[in-house]
């Protein structure tokens, strides 16, 4: 009986063994596979269990942050003044890698563990390049402006969010990286409601 | 610490084991355009995990990245969709081609698809990837245990959901 309602139910597959795929071999799968292993590994390499994020990545990136906002207390002197205008951008990862590998379900708590958030304008999509012009930082910055950064020939890979100018955006990051799997995305009431719940205490 | 080579030798290896099976994955459960970028995606996680890369299995390995990541498109893509269309109260869209229109064995086409997600795709991996649930674990990402418990459930609902269907075939596939 039950290799009979199997069989039944492999009749339904659309995609049967008799429907043709792309063989690993031919040029543009090949070009596909040769991109993919021109990108770095070594981020991973020394984490045999699967880590949240890529810490080498995240140090640049928390330190670069730090700088920021000690150049923006500095400068001001304390919370409540408005965003240092010459503030360099903040730079993010805009990779994919840990991120889809470590999907877990959304929810404001979980959302609460970004260090950095904030809503932002794009003002710029070049490459893998995405600029954005912060609106309402929740958390981790007083940067005006935000930089998103794919890894090179990946432009394709920007978390499957479709960045255009003049968009707003809700992101969150943690090490660095911005965290996909819709804990960033276009901004909706939806989202933002849950990063104000988030990050209600900073 | 592997080196690039042997990491590129792996990564081809494994590529030319799970290029095609994940191209039917992806595309039985999303559009082809979706489905090419996805194959990106996965290919390019398993390229940067590659040292994490099980020894055995590797297939079903893949095929657990391959479900986040349309897990991940659908969530980012389609968001605004989704919300509308749960506020509408409509039935879920399905990328791949709805399998109920036509095809050899509407009745059963249409049980699948009046099932839950999760039980759908727990007989897709068994009955279309031909996983058993040693493989369809850690695809799902649950014990070898709550895959077969989940299994024996989707087989019970779905038979369940043709007799509904066909009361005067009720018993055909229960049991």
């Amino acid at each position: 009986m039950t290799d009979e309602m199997r069989e039944r139910l492999a009749r339904l597959d659309p995609m049967h063994s008799g429907v043709p795929t792309e063989p690993a071999t031919p040029e543009s799968s090949r070009e596909l596979l040769e991109q993919i292993m021109s990108t770095p590994t070594t981020e991973r390499a020394e984490q045999p269990a699967p880590a949240r994020r890529t810490w080498t990545v995240a140090v640049a990136a928390v330190a670069a942050l730090v700088l920021a906002v000690a150049g923006g207390i500095a400068l001001t002197g304390g919370d409540d003044t408005p965003p240092v205008a010459d503030a360099p951008p903040l730079e993010l990862d805009a990779g994919e890698e840990d991120l889809m590998a470590m999907c877990i379900v959304f929810s404001p708590e979980e959302l609460g563990r970004a260090e950095i958030a904030f809503e932002g304008t794009v003002t710029a999509v070049d490459g893998p390049t995405v600029t954005l012009t912060v609106d309402t930082w929740f958390r981790g910055g007083d940067a005006t402006e935000v930089v998103l950064n794919a890894p090179q020939g990946m432009e394709a890979l920007i978390g499957g969010i479709p960045f255009t100018a003049g968009n707003q955006y809700l992101i969150s990051a943690v090490d660095g990286n911005v965290n996909y799997c819709g804990f960033s995305g276009p901004s909706t009431p939806e989202l933002r409601q849950a990063f104000e719940q988030a990050f209600a205490q900073g | 610490m592997s080196s690039d080579r042997d990491r590129r030798q792996r990564f081809e290896a494994i590529a030319e084991e799970v290029f095609e099976p994940l191209q039917r994955y992806l595309r039985r459960r999303a559009t082809r355009a979706d489905a090419e970028d996805a194959l990106a995606d996965v290919m390019l996680i398993v390229w940067r995990r590659i040292d994490d890369a099980p020894s055995d299995r590797v297939l079903a390995w893949c095929y657990g990245i391959a479900r986040r990541a349309l897990a991940n498109q659908r969530r980012s893509q389609h968001r605004h969709l989704r919300l509308v269309q749960r506020m509408e109260s409509q039935p879920r869209p399905t990328a791949a081609p709805d399998p109920a229109d036509s095809g050899p064995d509407p009745e059963l086409a249409e049980a699948l698809a009046s099932l839950s997600d999760d039980d759908q795709e727990v007989l897709r991996l068994w009955a279309w990837e031909q996983l058993e649930p040693r493989d369809i674990a850690p695809v799902l990402g649950v014990s070898i245990n709550a895959a077969t418990l989940r299994l024996g459930r989707a087989r019970a609902r779905l038979a369940e959901s043709l007799s509904r269907q066909n009361p005067w075939r009720a018993g055909h596939e229960a049991g």
